[in-house]
């Protein structure tokens, strides 16, 4: 039995991500600026059997799990998958005051929950150059959106997890494992375009038990470096000790659901990402993830 | 063979995303950074294992290296990339490679002249869909080019800026021109070559002090087409920065973006598989995997194709020293326009 749900319904549709267009990604972005849109999609996925959600720690995102957390009883019980950071928040920052500036920014502003103490910590970090302890601080400060929410796996994105597996960082991936592990009793999970890549210095350094989530689809769209490789990783792979979770499935699109998954279920995979916002694209998507198309 | 030796001239945001795609190729490694930042230094000493310098003259006069990836606020390059050449290094050099085209025009003549492998970072050009709209339109699908439109958003300035850091003034290379519009005008030169005339240059701010946040334009070639270019940074609609460019031609136009483009013909195009009418062509109906993903498959391809080159034993590159130098050229005579339309209004 896989320790991930099969089927994870994701959050790319609510936030104006489409890599296949950019005016239906402008379009989707301002239906969902009202929450309740948002929520009549999560009825619909969870009127399809959905229990597991992955969410982004975007500047949306706590409107959507507050909303969770106050009204328990309107909801089914819900296992979650957070995704920290949420990256453009950092790129703009890093544009406009530089990487230094950024992080004291991040760590030292108004509102982010900046208690002296938090503050002090902080200060120490950065006066002693404590990457690890900065880490761990900015990976609290991203979890707050998620506090009291049973949440089974925090994924790093792809943006920091292929920058760091690039430069080969072993005490930051093993460091952030073990925060998620302890601190926030959760299963470590890495987003990652270069899924053979990662899986192979995770091996590499011994550091098990972590889930990998990657673009794993029939056109090879963001497969570094390409489907074959993708496949027989695959085929050796072991699933719990690397549970598999696939994203980008329909490449955006390009690939018809039941094509996509016929592709995907063939596959040694534990779990799909997959978003939509008809109820008759989720009850589809749900029925070919789960075999039964 | 052994690996090429990289040295990285500037460890921001770009200096440590091309250090990590470097150090992915099989045939280079980044052995040695330098950059102001103690910080940075500490850290990538640390956890990149490489020397470290604060100062780019020690990196250059004690560190073996084939060639230099610089990263650095534009206002400083002219003097790193004379030093580069004195050293007879390869060079790739971050957008908008100067802040003027007469330094530029050498520094092209230099590093061609010795014949150094050089690259200025218009990653544009190693976008796939980009890349087919040029081929489409050089196969000639849309007729005759008649006009184009270039446009770029992003909400990267959105509050008052204070006065400080290399971004606040164009004697340092900031503002949306040489940030942002940059990009769009190198693709305008890749797909339809430098205009030969420019004129109503609107300059405007939006919330920096003494730089523009939005940058308007036209274009004219002595061919008779026309263009026009419209690049905002500080608007907020756009969550993510979107590049977009209309071509017009006598057979028909084609609306282009990074992600996927659109095709209306007058006539069908049975050699390109395309009909009469409009026709779609995603991303994915064009993209080109590249061996490791980071920010975007433009970013690795751009890099690779600069080691590649030098691997091969040298040649040009698909945005070179003069290519950046033509976009300087662009850059100046937009600021010289607007200046011109002011000083009428004054």
């Amino acid at each position: 039995m896989s320790k991930i749900d099969r089927v994870v319904f994701g959050d790319n549709q609510f936030f104006g991500i489409n890599h296949m267009s950019q005016d239906k990604a402008q379009a989707q972005s301002e239906r969902f600026a009202d929450l309740d849109n948002i929520f009549g999609v999560y009825q619909n996925a969870f009127d399809a059997g959905v229990r597991a959600i992955m969410l982004n720690s975007n500047d949306r995102a706590a409107s959507i799990t507050d909303r969770f957390r106050s009204n328990p009883s309107a909801y089914p019980e819900i296992a979650w998958y957070p995704s920290i950071p949420y990256p453009h928040k950092y790129a703009n920052l890093v544009a406009e005051k530089g990487m230094v500036g950024a992080m004291n920014n991040i760590l030292f502003s108004e509102g982010a929950g900046s208690a002296l103490g938090k503050m002090a910590r902080g200060a120490t970090a950065m006066m002693t150059l404590d990457a690890v302890k900065l880490m761990k601080m900015l990976i609290d400060q991203e979890m707050t959106i998620f506090k009291g929410l049973d949440v089974r796996v925090v994924f790093l994105q792809n943006i920091v997890t292929d920058l760091v597996m690039g430069f080969g960082v072993r005490e930051a991936i093993y460091e952030y494992c073990e925060h998620v592990r302890k601190k926030h009793k959760a299963l470590p999970g890495l987003i990652t375009q270069n899924m053979p890549f990662t899986r192979a210095k995770l091996i590499e350094w011994g550091i098990k038990d972590v889930v990998l989530c990657s673009s794993i689809n029939k056109i090879g769209y963001l497969m570094s470096p390409d489907v074959p490789t993708y496949e027989s990783v695959l085929a050796e792979n072991d699933g719990d000790t690397y549970p598999m979770m696939a994203m980008s499935t329909l490449a955006s699109g390009a690939v018809p659901a039941p094509e996509a998954y016929e592709f995907i279920n063939q596959l040694n995979i534990q779990s799909v990402v997959f978003g939509a916002s008809s109820r008759g694209n989720i009850d589809q998507s749900v029925k070919l993830i789960n075999g039964q198309g | 063979m052994s690996k090429l030796k990289i040295g990285i001239i500037g460890a921001g945001r770009m200096g440590v995303t091309h250090h990590c795609i470097t150090n992915t190729h099989p045939n280079a490694q980044v052995v040695a950074t330098a950059d102001p930042s103690i910080v940075m230094n500490k850290m990538l000493s640390k956890y990149a294992g490489v020397e470290t310098y604060k100062d780019y003259a020690a990196m250059l006069a004690k560190q073996p290296l084939d060639a230099v990836l610089v990263c650095t606020p534009p206002a400083l390059n002219y003097d790193i990339l004379k030093a580069v050449h004195a050293k007879g290094l390869h060079a790739f050099v971050e957008k908008p490679f100067t802040l003027s085209p007469v330094l530029g025009a050498e520094l092209a003549g230099l590093f061609d002249g010795a014949g150094l492998v050089n690259q200025v970072g218009y990653v544009n050009r190693f976008n796939d869909v980009f890349g087919k709209t040029k081929s489409l339109i050089e196969d000639g699908v849309i007729g005759k080019l008649v006009r184009f439109r270039t446009e770029m958003f992003s909400s990267t300035i959105i509050r008052e800026q204070e006065e400080e850091g290399w971004r606040a003034s164009h004697a340092n290379g900031g503002g949306a021109m040489y940030e942002m519009a940059s990009h769009a005008i190198d693709l305008v030169n890749y797909l339809f070559g430098a205009p030969d005339k420019i004129s109503g240059t609107c300059l405007t701010p939006v919330f920096s002090k003494n730089v523009e946040d939005i940058v308007a334009g036209s274009f004219r070639y002595r061919s008779g087409v026309t263009g026009s270019i419209y690049v905002n940074w500080s608007d907020q609609s756009f969550r993510k920065p979107t590049n977009k460019i209309e071509v017009f031609g006598t057979g028909g136009k084609i609306l282009a973006d990074q992600h996927g483009m659109k095709i209306y013909l007058t006539e069908a195009s049975p050699k390109h598989g395309y009909e009469k009418g409009w026709n779609q062509v995603y991303i994915t109906d064009v993209f080109s995997n590249v061996p490791f993903y980071l920010r975007g498959i433009e970013f690795t391809a751009q890099l690779y194709h600069f080691i590649d080159t030098i691997v091969a034993g040298g040649g040009k590159t698909r945005c070179n020293f003069a290519d950046g130098t033509a976009a300087l050229g662009v850059i100046d005579a937009m600021f010289q326009d607007n200046k011109e339309l002011q000083g009428e209004l004054a």
